[in-house]
């Protein structure tokens, strides 16, 4: 594990410009280039709000943005376990070439997704503002609570990958799966409306905490809920280390099953 | 000191008469995949001393390029063992993982990270790789208007000047003019001199001749004959020149 990660660290400048390649390749050759990166969440913003403030009136005051604050990290989560699967076989033709750390390519695509993250915070904090919601120093707290979200994604996104190179259909199976766990997850709707019978089983799902914390912090301004945030963390660190060792136990016949 | 030494190694390959590569068939055709084991090499031993220049020569399938692909860990093993002693730099194909709408520039430093160079490993070699591809005011133009010589050209520059200690190149001398040819020959003698040790995948005789120290002739995944090379070279031409007559 340790040797593992010295080898990942050493490949840092590949890891860097793979992330580099991620966001500049995709608008590359397109006019307003490097702009689509906010237009994307803009766009989803902007139809929200027409949505849900005309068309389909939310009991919730501000449900766009009670939406948007959870719809940005779950898109976080989505787009990197779905383009993590494909990360190890769409690279196929590199990984017969040249050796290197097989976890930089599925870690590449976590990074890209967490830079696109950050990016379209760009948008959505003023788009807070504009909806006059305060915003307060909880917000310090989302260093920490990306951390932890970070653990989640990474941890998908290396199974996946390495169980894509041998179930090939995974990746649509993925598709399926992240669809409904987008619905079991409180990203529409808010945790108090899940019934109370039905809460141990939503307490089981890794995403409940996260959404409700980036609630807290970006939406109702206060601070996350610690305990269920560390007990997470913790769990997560060992899903982690569980999913790197799964993913070192059969990296070394990546190269033949492609 | 020893760079690279093979000992004992085994490789199987399985192949399977039908891919079935979804879950879905998985299930379905559980247990009933007709498969048949192909070993490529076969207790396949090899020392290559540091300062070396090793050529491994066979017909196609004879296993060479598995060997390579072993040695620089892109395979793996099914039995024994590999010990390598020092930064290695793999020659599979030039140019792997260029992107083409990335400018020359920006593809060595792309290129140069894969091969697990740091940045500051690359910057202080970035000029030296620029002026031996000799690719002028190109440098900085997409990779895909680049003619494929001028590709190769790249590929290869950025490829040597990782400066390893153990250089594994499979064929890539092969390919493009003549020119191009000399050149990376000549580069090749240079890192020669400077002590790096290398394992070189050939058809021909003559090159493992004129390049190499040691040779070892790949049958079928065994060892036919290891020794100095000029000696393999001319059994092994000798052997092929009687086949072909």
């Amino acid at each position: 594990m340790w040797q593992q990660l010295k080898e990942i660290y050493a490949y840092r400048e590949m890891l860097r410009n793979l992330v580099a390649k991620e966001l500049r390749a995709r608008y590359k050759g397109s006019v307003l280039g490097f702009l689509w990166t906010f237009f994307n969440p803009l766009l989803m913003l902007i139809v929200y709000s027409v949505v849900f403030s005309f068309v389909m009136r939310a009991q919730i005051e501000n449900y766009a943005m009670f939406l948007f604050v959870a719809l940005l990290p779950w898109n976080y989560l989505s787009a990197s376990v779905l383009q993590g699967a494909a990360s190890l076989v769409q690279n196929g033709a590199l990984i017969k070439k040249i050796y290197f750390p097989r976890e930089v390519l599925p870690l590449s695509i976590v990074l890209t997704n967490l830079v696109n993250y950050l990016l379209s915070l760009l948008i959505l904090i003023p788009a807070l503002l504009a909806f006059k919601i305060r915003l307060t120093a909880a917000l310090l707290a989302l260093p920490a609570v990306l951390l932890v979200q970070t653990m989640l994604v990474a941890s998908l996104a290396f199974l996946v990958a390495v169980a894509n190179v041998y179930f090939r259909d995974l990746e649509h199976i993925v598709g399926i799966l992240m669809t409904v766990w987008f619905f079991l997850t409180p990203v529409l709707y808010p945790v108090d409306v899940i019934p109370p019978e039905a809460r141990p089983f939503f307490n089981l799902n890794p995403a409940t905490p996260l959404m409700e914390a980036y609630r807290a912090i970006f939406f109702y301004g206060h601070w996350p809920d610690w305990v269920a945030l560390g007990k997470l963390a913790v769990a997560l660190a060992i899903l982690l280390v569980a999913s790197l060792w799964v993913f070192d136990k059969f990296k070394r016949n990546i190269a033949e099953e492609i | 000191m020893i760079a690279v030494e093979v000992v004992d190694l085994w490789k199987k390959f399985r192949i399977y008469h039908e891919r079935v590569l979804s879950l879905k068939e998985r299930v379905i055709f559980w247990g009933r995949q007709k498969t048949e084991d192909f070993w490529a090499l076969k207790g396949v031993n090899l020392t290559v001393p540091k300062g070396t220049t090793v050529g491994l020569i066979g017909r196609n399938g004879s296993g060479k390029s598995t060997l390579l692909k072993i040695i620089s860990r892109i395979l793996y093993p099914t039995k024994g063992e590999v010990r390598v002693n020092g930064r290695v730099s793999t020659l599979l194909e030039l140019g792997a993982g260029f992107h083409p709408d990335f400018t020359g520039r920006e593809n060595i430093f792309l290129n140069a990270s894969i091969l697990g160079l740091t940045r500051k490993e690359i910057k202080e070699r970035l000029d030296e790789i620029i002026a031996f591809a000799e690719l002028g005011d190109f440098i900085d133009n997409p990779v895909r208007n680049y003619s494929s010589g001028m590709y190769m050209r790249l590929g290869f520059a950025v490829a040597v000047h990782v400066n390893p200690d153990i250089l594994l190149i499979d064929e890539v001398l092969a390919v493009g003019d003549l020119a191009f040819q000399e050149k990376c020959l000549a580069k090749i003698r240079e890192l020669q001199h400077r002590g790096a040790t290398i394992i070189l995948v050939t058809h021909a005789p003559k090159q493992v001749e004129e390049l190499c120290d040691l040779a070892m002739w790949l049958d079928r995944g065994e060892v036919r004959m290891q020794g100095p090379a000029k000696e393999v070279a001319r059994a092994y031409a000798e052997f092929v020149g009687g086949a072909a007559g």
